[in-house]
């Protein structure tokens, strides 16, 4: 058939739109729109003594200011905690303007709102705002230690311990032939998208509804969350996501104040009204992640099998737990990767700090998990002087082992179940695609030329496309155009090709003839949202339901008016045929206006479908029992749990050991998102998860001092890698479907970033002969690291002393 | 909402009792006020123009005096409405001797109701604090002879003078007789912002309140 265009590499039909200007983005729309501006708290922790707004009463354009005291009802309160959890215990979540106590920078205070943006910002620095500071708590460490707390009745400043095992790790611990004992770190780093959040609002008075657009992953439940607080009719909402220049997870959290806030305003005001994020409002008052200290202790027998694992991590969730303990699952859990481990145990100690809040950011924990594994396994090798991928390979879990079930719960609450995979595959294919057996030879060849070579490989498991569901409309018009809507918000993952690819497939119509629409509450109403690479497996499944459903109403119709047999007719470039009858056939857009028995005929088209057009059987009603006019279908994909990707990454650095640059010069992937609909959409994905990842082990970081500020709040100071540092990335695929969706699909939007920082460490830690225990590193890092006597040498550089691999 | 504040003044409390219940005093000092006229036993009307930045605009109040205790407290009671919203407010005014002068405080209790309440409360506790401010530099001002009365021309009120009851309404003329024309802006905002300015004008000087019966 033409119109097969499931796995082909189309190309993505929405990048001519964004490429040349004609995206429609937060800051495109409402350009008579009044400003909203903020002021945030400079102080990491701090008591609110008094905010003058005299100085600002002068500033011609001010129209409104907005302090906590302006705040009633559900908006006096704080937000939402979204995703509570039984071992969430001493939640905390910041209030839309801080009541009282802030406790972080960038926590916002003041609401102005302007006649545009550089008067509410003038504004916002002619207000005064008096402070008493409060002892800071930055960093893991320090809330580990506990001498300050952050909110005054948690001393401890645990929010949560999560606590998973499956059996006794002690005694198996006791019981293996070696353990190794190790603490680690990883610092934090951030989604960045290059279009930060933003909020427009408008209300109609007379009509009393509200109209929100927002930057968001999640605009169903922004619209409930709304609707909640603002105490408004839920049909009183809309919330559309328009065109987003990049999610990553931090535009999942909401609501976010200002989502709430800008609304408020254009209600009392009666105004439209629009905030777009500023820069460095996103890196001090959205989210961040990654930041964990890790306790790792490890049994193993002599062949370097694993016994037991025991993991205890100290997870900095910053002020607020608004998102509650998912990244700390997603570690507990995904830590464990591809391997068949005996018994685990992981304990995860969520702690609050004056910093920006934690919320999933692309591997959303899990990044953090494979770096703990797969240290634990080089170390394991290192110990042993075994090759570090046969360790892994002998620790695999085998074809033969699924469903593998862990005995735990996953992030979605549901057991951890592995559904399929092929890992001794992927592993095979790596060795291959990176030559890993003939690395040695390349190692040489860099110390003939004065540089130092590592490798380093690190495969992973990702729980990908958690329910609870996603929903798809599909409906055909009479002039043959096919509109595809599902809730589920796109952040520029390729949506509009993807679904459209899908729906052209199981209709059977031209992709030019489809339409995508997502993340839009007028459309489509249910909806859950775009995170935990769930986007194509669950919207896509959603959607490929919701066009057989189409397929099917419109073979039933077509069968009528060509006397045929349903089973007999096919669907091929928007026409129903009978089988093997050429020129027996009838254009499905003619069946989408034969769907809708018409009285009144408004153009040619449909004047078929009126009452005296055809004759039609006298006894039964024109639209038959249980059936519905028009050619559409809705349907929902609910998953009974998680399907899991999976995955392994092979890094080569080169060191220059006289600036200590680190030169990522190879890498290479094999991922397994089972069925793949757009291969050039996945790579893309992988891409730019490598990108992220090599920016995570070696560039990104966010500097806080020990008061709290946040130092390298800008892109002067905040390093990401350009195109320079993102190496050339080999991609090898495999294809293991997933048994729980129709599709076979797995997600595939975090797998790239997942073991970028583990494989690093490895290939720098194989490059020096120096223990890497904390990550990212950057050069000046590393050259302190090789200078100091203290620092722990591998036992395989001992081993390989001499051979002038590592001086 | 509450709005409370405070003013020293150089004058003992008598003279300052004198001083602002004096309404040809009054009518020049409160900022913007147009004219004030007296509609019965402890009633009066007033319109004043009033702004700050973009809230500038005109309103038309009423105010009610009760709970008289010379020379030490009174309690009045303003309302008012404009196009762009309304007002109610009860304000409390003490007044206590301090040294050679008066210390004056207020507590305000104000219920703001239309579009001109959703412009947030600091901004109108700030604009109002602001005309408070200047209501009382313009006393003082008058109390330590800085200015010199300038004699307002309707006003047969000669000091002393007990007003009568139920007498002809008399009025009495502010210096912002005419009225400053909207500069630049969008008149939506201007509009949203002359309620507040007013009314926070009426919350101000209605500390200084008390007209006539008890001269």
């Amino acid at each position: 058939m033409t119109t097969k265009l499931f796995g082909e590499p189309v190309r993505r039909r929405e990048d001519a739109r964004l490429i040349i200007g004609k995206g429609r983005y937060l800051d495109d729309i409402g350009s008579g729109a009044l400003a909203a501006a903020f002021v945030r708290s400079p102080h990491a922790h701090a008591r609110i003594l008094d905010i003058d707004v005299e100085g600002a009463l002068d500033v011609e354009g001010l129209v409104a200011i907005y302090t906590y005291e302006d705040l009633h009802g559900p908006m006096a309160e704080p937000l939402p905690v979204l995703i509570p959890h039984p071992q969430l215990t001493a939640p905390r979540t910041g209030y839309p303007l801080a009541n009282g106590i802030v406790n972080h920078v960038g926590e916002p205070i003041v609401m102005v709102v302007a006649t545009d943006r550089y008067i509410a910002e003038d504004i916002c620095d002619r207000i005064a705002v008096t402070y008493e500071e409060l002892p800071v708590v930055v960093g893991v460490d320090a809330a580990r230690e506990a001498t300050h707390w952050v909110h005054e009745d948690i001393p401890d400043n645990v929010g949560a311990i999560h606590h998973q095992e499956t059996g006794d790790v002690e005694a198996a611990l006791a019981a293996s032939q070696h353990t190794l004992s190790f603490t680690q770190y990883i610092e934090r780093s951030a989604c960045i998208p290059m279009e930060g959040k933003g909020v427009h609002a408008r209300w109609d008075a007379d009509d009393a509804s509200l109209r929100v657009y927002t930057s968001t992953q999640a605009s169903t439940s922004v619209r409930a969350a709304i609707a909640a607080k603002l105490e408004l009719s839920l049909d009183k909402v809309e919330v559309i996501a328009p065109d987003v220049g990049g999610g990553f997870g931090v535009k999942i959290v909401h609501p976010w104040p200002e989502e709430l806030l800008v609304p408020l305003a254009a209600i009392a005001l009666r105004r439209e009204v629009k905030w777009t994020e500023d820069r460095r409002e996103h890196f001090i008052s959205s989210a961040h992640e990654r930041q964990q200290r890790q306790e790792i202790t490890v049994g193993y027998d002599d062949d370097g099998r694993l016994t037991a694992l025991d993991v205890h991590v100290w997870h900095d969730h910053g002020a607020y737990t608004p998102y509650g303990i998912i990244v700390p699952i997603n570690t507990a859990t995904q830590l464990l990767g591809p391997y068949d481990i005996p018994v685990y145990r992981a304990r995860i100690n969520s702690v609050y700090t004056n910093t920006v809040i934690v919320t999933p950011y692309r591997g959303a924990g899990r990044p953090q998990g494979c770096y703990a594994m797969e240290r634990t396994m080089d170390r394991i090798a290192d110990a042993l002087d075994l090759d570090r991928a046969v360790v892994r390979e002998r620790n695999l879990i085998q074809v033969d082992q699924f469903p593998y079930d862990w005995g735990l719960t996953f992030q979605d609450g549901r057991p951890l179940i592995y559904d399929s995979g092929d890992y001794p595959g992927l592993l095979a294919k790596l060795k291959t695609l990176t030559d890993w057996d003939g690395f040695e030879a390349r190692r040489a060849e860099a110390a003939s030329r004065g540089k130092l070579l590592g490798i380093g490989m690190a495969p992973y498991v990702e729980g990908t496309g958690p329910g609870p569901y996603e929903g798809g409309h599909v409906q055909v018009l009479g002039s043959g155009k096919v509109l595809v809507s599902t809730g589920l918000t796109s952040q520029g993952q390729g949506h509009e090709t993807v679904f459209a690819q899908i729906v052209a497939s199981e209709l059977g119509v031209p992709i030019e003839d489809v339409e995508v629409h997502t993340g839009d509450t007028r459309r489509f109403a249910y909806a859950v949202g775009t995170f935990a690479s769930r986007a194509a497996v669950m919207s896509g499944n959603a959607v490929a339901l919701a066009a057989q459903g189409v397929r099917e109403k419109a073979l039933r119709i077509a069968a009528d008016v060509l006397e045929a047999s349903p089973d007999d007719l096919e669907i091929d470039e928007g026409l129903i045929q009978v089988k093997g009858v050429p020129g027996t056939s009838i254009p499905l857009r003619t069946v989408a206006v034969l769907s809708n028995p018409l009285r009144y005929a408004f153009d040619e088209a449909a004047k078929q479908a009126t009452q005296f057009a055809k004759a039609g059987s006298d006894d039964k009603p024109p639209v038959a029992d249980g059936d519905a006019p028009g050619l559409e279908h809705t349907d929902y994909y609910s998953p009974i749990r998680s399907t899991f990707a999976s995955g392994a990454h092979a890094a080569e650095v080169e060191i220059d050991p006289a600036t200590w640059e680190i030169d990522v010069v190879k890498y290479s992937v094999v991922h397994d998102c089972g069925t793949v609909v757009n291969p050039m959409i996945v790579e893309g994905q992988v891409h730019g998860g490598v990108a992220q990842g090599v920016g995570g082990a070696l560039y990104e970081r966010m500097a806080y001092d020990s008061d709290g500020q946040l130092q390298n709040a800008s892109f002067m100071d905040f390093l990401m890698p350009y195109a320079s540092e993102v190496p050339d990335i080999l991609i090898d695929h495999q294809e293991t479907r997933s048994p729980l969706n129709p599709l076979g699909i797995k997600g595939a939007g975090e797998a790239g970033v997942i073991p970028g920082t583990a494989a690093i460490a490895s290939a720098i830690e194989d490059a020096v002969g120096r223990r890497i225990s904390s990550m990212p590193i950057s050069p000046t890092e590393l050259y302190d690291l090789v200078r100091n006597p203290e620092a722990e040498r591998t036992a395989t550089s001992r081993r390989r002393s001499g051979t002038g691999a590592m001086a | 909402m509450n709005l409370d504040g405070s003013a020293v003044l150089h004058a003992d409390p008598d003279r300052v009792w004198a001083i602002i219940t004096d309404p040809a005093v009054l009518a020049r000092t409160i900022p913007g006020c147009e004219s004030l006229e007296q509609t019965g036993d402890d009633e009066y009307k007033m319109n004043v123009t009033v702004g700050v930045g973009a809230i500038r605009g005109t309103y038309a109040g009423e105010v009610k005096l009760s709970d008289q205790v010379r020379p030490s407290s009174y309690v009045m009671h303003a309302s008012g409405a404009g196009g762009p919203g309304n007002v109610r407010a009860t304000v409390t005014i003490n007044l206590e001797a301090n040294g050679d002068g008066t210390s004056l405080t207020y507590s305000a209790d104000a219920v703001v109701g239309g579009p001109v309440a959703g412009v947030g409360q600091r901004m109108i506790s700030g604009v109002a604090k602001r005309m408070a401010g200047q209501f009382f530099q313009a006393i003082d001002d008058e109390l330590t002879g800085v200015v010199v009365p300038i004699e307002a021309a309707p006003s047969a009120v000669a000091a002393g003078e007990a007003a009568p009851a139920a007498a002809a309404p008399r009025v009495f003329a502010g210096k912002a007789v005419a009225a400053a024309p909207a500069v630049g802006g969008d008149v939506r905002t201007l509009l949203l912002g002359a309620g507040v300015g007013a009314l926070l004008t009426l919350v101000g000087v209605a500390v200084g309140w008390r007209l006539g019966r008890n001269r």
